[in-house]
Formats: structure tokens, C-alpha cells, sequence
């Protein structure tokens, strides 16, 4: 498994050292997961957990922007702050 | 009997006649914490307005108010369970320093109830794992030996019920997460039917499978914490609208007649002797006194645990995205540019075992993989889900043990992962199939340590669940332990 690309396509960074360790895990897992066998899909169709969709008005929980913000690791001007991302 | 060894409906009673307070619970309560979690660290934070809440009750009872039967009554909530302005952490350190700005509903309806919410518990980190060793700040230890896990992910809510830091608590139930710490640590865990319980403000790990749920020291007392807690949502469109009864003042602790279904599937060769042993003990019980057993088969249990790591791996993958260093949590100090930050901020901000299962995620999501891995298996998924469909038109209640195993040695599974990953074999059908299960204690064994025996029960039928559970505590003569 090339676990340097499955990392990065999740936004995950192992470090060199670790990359062997998480390797042999992952294939390990991978091995107790695989041969699942291809049920017939229209057997089976009852539907289990059927969600109702909520009724489509406006949501009235107030928070304030500070409060909102208050967790932020980095706030400016009552903004979220993120490092630069247009040259 | 010190107030803290008490259960709630004893609690309750003592309270409504004057025998005690809602402030003497709290302070028995919070001496036991002061005395014991140096040894068994059953929590990450404690509340600092419980005492507040303790005196409104008395305050209400001296008005001469009536009350719910949770009034007054200390319950630990699990760290994943959002609690406004108390620190809520996932034991994660990414979320080291979150200070959720609402409640969970589960917690909105405690206070409601005039609970004491007493602290946050220990877990594995965002409930991943099956032991409590995951957690970012400590492990916790089971109280009937502390060399031993407590289970996980909930190993805290239910080490502070069996060590008596707490009345009762709340965790929540991904895969077992309620139910093998309760095995683990001889308490009452149960997990209700996908949608009984609201997850809003529940921090996402599977969305598809999991449950708030409740560990307690009586049947009766998970029959009252249940009923305070379930119900419509409208800000969880997974919660269920069916009305559900009072189920404490309707247990009914007869078993005469009560179907229980065996499956052979799970008294496998990788159960322990003195777990089958117990288990098949309290089946007997069951039956001396005028249950009935009925043979059932649960074939595809042996996918069970595979459909689950796929299904719940893909949904972590997706729900973990959120955290980038930008609204919340913690936030690499040292990044050049936006994805820089993201990565560093992932990496520096997960532990491995959430990194595992973000990769695994990504993976059976990932183009050529899909088909192979997610979609066989849903399908797997509604194979399981008919099939207990089937079994309940035979029986009321199915009985299998919780884990195939006691406690293990702190230290023990954590080097390997799949032998970790299999003590959950007993439990993730019930969440993949989203039916209710609860694990009561059946015994112990040479060591002294707690043996599980867990009841599934059909879709909503939560009152059948409880009163199987309930007449199997009477034919016990209680599980209350000698401290």
C-alpha cells in the first residue's frame, strides 16, 4: 500500500522514520477487510435506516459571531485567519 | 453504604424523603473522585458548576417541586458529548482547548431533568479503540484490577460507575464502545436502536452507526436514564419519531415465556471457556426460570467485522476533514502556506490510531478501491440487518456474550492492532444493523476479573430489551458488588 499517497490525499503528513510502521499496519488491516463477498444488490432492498428530511425553514439558534470565533486558533478583524493562499 | 455507591432510583427515593440532598450525593461523590482517580483516571475534566446544580435541586425540593428522578443525580457524560463552556475534548489533542458554544440535546435534556453533569470522561481518541489507552492525556484503569483496560472507547463513563466516581453515566456506541467497557468493568452499558437517542452536538466519528448511550449500576436505572434522554430531534434528521413508553415504571421483571435466541456463531473457538461458560450459566438461569431457548443462525456475523472498519473508516475519513487549525482546535505552530498548515496541523494534531483509520477510510473511498471495499460493504450491511430481521420473527431477545474475552492487560493489544480490533466481534452487528443491545454482568472469572453477557433486541423494542435485562438481574439478586 503506498501509505505516503493514501497520507497526503487525506491531508496527512507520516514522517520518513514512521512510514514502515503504518505500512505493515495498514496492509494488516487491509488483509482483515478484503474478500468481502458481492451480495446480489436487488435481493436486499429494503431500505434500513430511512432519513425524513427536516422542514425547510430558517434555523433560529443565535450565536454570536464571538462566540463562534472564540475557539479559533487565529481570529483578525472578526475573521477566521488563514495564511495566505493567493500570490 | 456511602450516597456514592447508591444507584439512582435509590437515590431518588432518599431524596424525595428528605434522607439525603442533592449536595451530600455531590460531596460523597467528589470524595470518591478525590480518592480514587489518581489510580484509575476516569476523567479528563471536572465540572466546576456542579455544586451550583446540586444546590438549585435542593433548593427546588425544600420549595417542595416536583422533580424528575434524575434530579439531583451526578452523571459523568463522555468527552465527545458537547457540553456549553465545559471543555469537551474527544481526548484528542486537537481539540485540546475546544469550549463547545451549545449543548448536546442528550445534555440539554439532563439539565432540563435537574441532573448534575459531574465531568467529562476519558476515552480512546474521537472513540477509536477499545480500550482507553488511546486517549491524549492518560489511560484509564479498571477499578476491579488496575493493571487491567477498562475497555473502550467509554472505558472512563464506565470505570467512574463501577469505582462509584459517578451514579451513571453517558458514552456513546460505535462499535461496543458502551457495551465492552460495561463487560470489562461489571456495569450495565446499553446502546438503543439507531435514532432513539438524538447525536446532535455527539462529535462525529460514523454518523451511520452510532448511538448516545447510557452505563449505569441497575437495569432500572438505565430504564430511567434512557427515557430522559431518547425522543425526536428535529436537529438530528436520523432521530426517530416512533413514541417509546415510560420504560422505567413499565419493567416488568417476568422472563416466563421470553423467547431467547442462540446463535451458535457467536460461542466460537475465539470465545474464552470461562466466557461461554458464564454466559451459557445465565442462558440456564433464563430458562429455569420459564424462558425459552430457540436456535437461530446469524451466518454472516463472520463479515461483521470487516463491513464495520469499512463503513465506520470511510465515515471518519469524511467527518475528521473538519478539522483543519482554522474554526477550532489546535493549529500547527510552524507551516508555510495553507496546506502546509492543514498537513502539519493533522499530523502533529491526530494520533496514530485516528491516522489509521483516516488512511483506511481514505482508501476504500479511493478511485478503483470503492467497489471492491464500501459497497460490498453496505450491501454486507443489509445482509446482516435482514438477517436479524429474521431472527427476531423467532425470538424476543438474542443472547451472546459482549466480548470474547475478559479485561486484558493494560499494554497488551496495543502493539496488535487486530487482536485489539477483535474484541469488538461481539458488538459491531448491533450497530451495523442499528438494533438495541445492553450488556449486563454474568460473572467473573479466575481472576476476579467481570464477564458480559449481552441481550440484542429488535428495532425500537427497547422495553423488551430492558425487561429480559431487568428479569435476569432479579434471578441474580442484584449485581451490586462487594467493594
Amino acid at each position: 500500500m503506498d501509505v505516503k499517497h493514501i497520507a497526503k490525499l487525506a491531508r496527512l503528513k507520516i514522517e520518513d522514520d514512521k512510514i514502515a510502521d503504518f505500512e505493515r499496519d495498514m496492509e494488516k488491516i487491509v488483509a482483515m477487510i478484503d474478500g468481502l463477498p458481492d451480495n446480489e444488490r436487488d435481493i436486499l432492498t429494503e431500505n434500513v435506516n430511512p432519513m425524513s428530511l427536516r422542514e425547510d425553514r430558517a434555523v433560529t439558534d443565535k450565536f454570536t459571531r464571538d462566540e463562534l470565533l472564540a475557539n479559533s486558533p487565529k481570529v483578525q478583524s472578526g475573521c477566521f485567519a488563514v495564511p495566505k493562499t493567493v500570490e | 453504604m456511602k450516597l456514592n455507591e447508591m444507584t439512582i432510583s435509590e437515590l431518588s427515593e432518599m431524596l424525595r424523603k428528605r434522607r439525603c440532598s442533592a449536595t451530600e450525593i455531590l460531596s460523597d461523590v467528589k470524595d470518591r473522585i478525590n480518592e480514587t482517580e489518581g489510580k484509575i483516571g476516569a476523567y479528563i475534566s471536572i465540572n466546576d458548576k456542579a455544586e451550583n446544580s446540586a444546590r438549585k435541586v435542593d433548593e427546588a425540593f425544600a420549595k417542595g417541586e416536583e422533580l424528575h428522578p434524575l434530579a439531583g443525580i451526578p452523571v459523568a457524560v463522555k468527552d465527545n458529548i458537547s457540553t456549553r463552556g465545559l471543555r469537551t475534548t474527544c481526548a484528542s489533542k486537537m481539540l485540546y482547548n475546544y469550549i463547545p458554544p451549545y449543548n448536546a440535546t442528550v445534555i440539554d435534556r439532563l439539565e432540563k431533568n435537574s441532573s448534575v453533569i459531574i465531568g467529562k470522561t476519558n476515552m480512546d481518541e474521537f472513540a477509536m479503540g477499545s480500550s482507553t489507552e488511546n486517549s491524549f492525556f492518560h489511560i484509564t484503569r479498571n477499578p476491579h484490577n488496575t493493571d487491567y483496560v477498562s475497555g473502550g472507547s467509554s472505558g472512563g463513563s464506565s470505570a467512574a460507575v463501577a469505582a462509584d466516581e459517578a451514579i451513571a453515566a453517558l458514552g456513546s456506541d460505535t462499535g461496543g464502545s458502551v457495551r465492552q467497557p460495561a463487560s470489562f468493568c461489571g456495569t450495565v452499558g446499553l446502546k438503543p436502536t439507531y435514532g432513539r437517542v438524538s447525536r446532535y452536538g455527539l462529535i462525529a466519528f460514523a454518523s451511520s452507526l452510532e448511538q448516545i448511550g447510557t452505563i449505569t449500576k441497575s437495569v432500572k436505572d438505565s430504564a430511567i436514564l434512557l427515557g430522559a434522554i431518547a425522543g425526536y430531534d428535529r436537529m438530528d434528521s436520523t432521530s426517530s419519531r416512533i413514541s417509546f413508553p415510560d420504560y422505567a415504571s413499565n419493567l416488568n421483571a417476568s422472563v416466563k415465556g421470553l423467547r431467547v435466541g442462540i446463535a451458535e456463531e457467536y460461542f466460537s473457538d475465539t470465545v474464552d471457556d470461562e466466557v461461554k461458560n458464564a454466559v451459557y450459566s445465565a442462558i440456564k438461569e433464563l430458562e429455569a426460570n420459564a424462558a425459552e431457548t430457540v436456535s437461530i443462525s446469524l451466518a454472516a456475523k463472520e463479515f461483521s467485522i470487516s463491513s464495520y472498519y469499512i463503513i465506520a473508516s470511510a465515515e471518519a475519513s469524511s467527518n475528521l476533514a473538519r478539522y483543519d487549525g482554522v474554526k477550532y482546535g489546535y493549529r500547527s505552530k510552524d507551516y508555510d502556506g495553507l496546506t502546509d498548515m492543514y498537513e502539519k496541523t493533522r499530523s502533529e494534531g491526530f494520533g496514530d490510531e485516528v491516522k489509521r483509520r483516516i488512511m483506511l477510510g481514505t482508501f476504500v473511498l479511493s478511485s478503483g478501491y470503492y467497489e471492491d471495499y464500501y459497497r460490498k460493504a453496505k450491501l454486507m450491511q443489509r445482509k446482516i440487518t435482514a438477517e436479524f430481521s429474521d431472527a427476531f420473527r423467532k425470538c424476543d431477545v438474542i443472547a451472546t456474550p459482549t466480548t470474547p474475552t475478559t479485561a486484558f492487560r493494560i499494554g497488551e493489544n496495543t502493539e496488535d492492532i487486530l487482536k485489539m480490533y477483535g474484541s469488538d466481534v461481539c458488538t459491531v452487528a448491533a450497530n451495523i444493523a442499528g438494533i438495541p443491545a445492553i450488556s449486563v454482568p454474568c460473572g467473573k472469572n479466575a481472576m476476579g476479573l467481570p464477564i458480559g453477557l449481552q441481550l440484542m433486541g429488535d428495532r425500537f423494542a427497547e422495553q423488551t430489551l430492558l425487561n429480559a435485562a431487568y428479569g435476569y438481574e432479579r434471578i441474580c439478586g442484584g449485581f451490586r458488588e462487594v467493594k
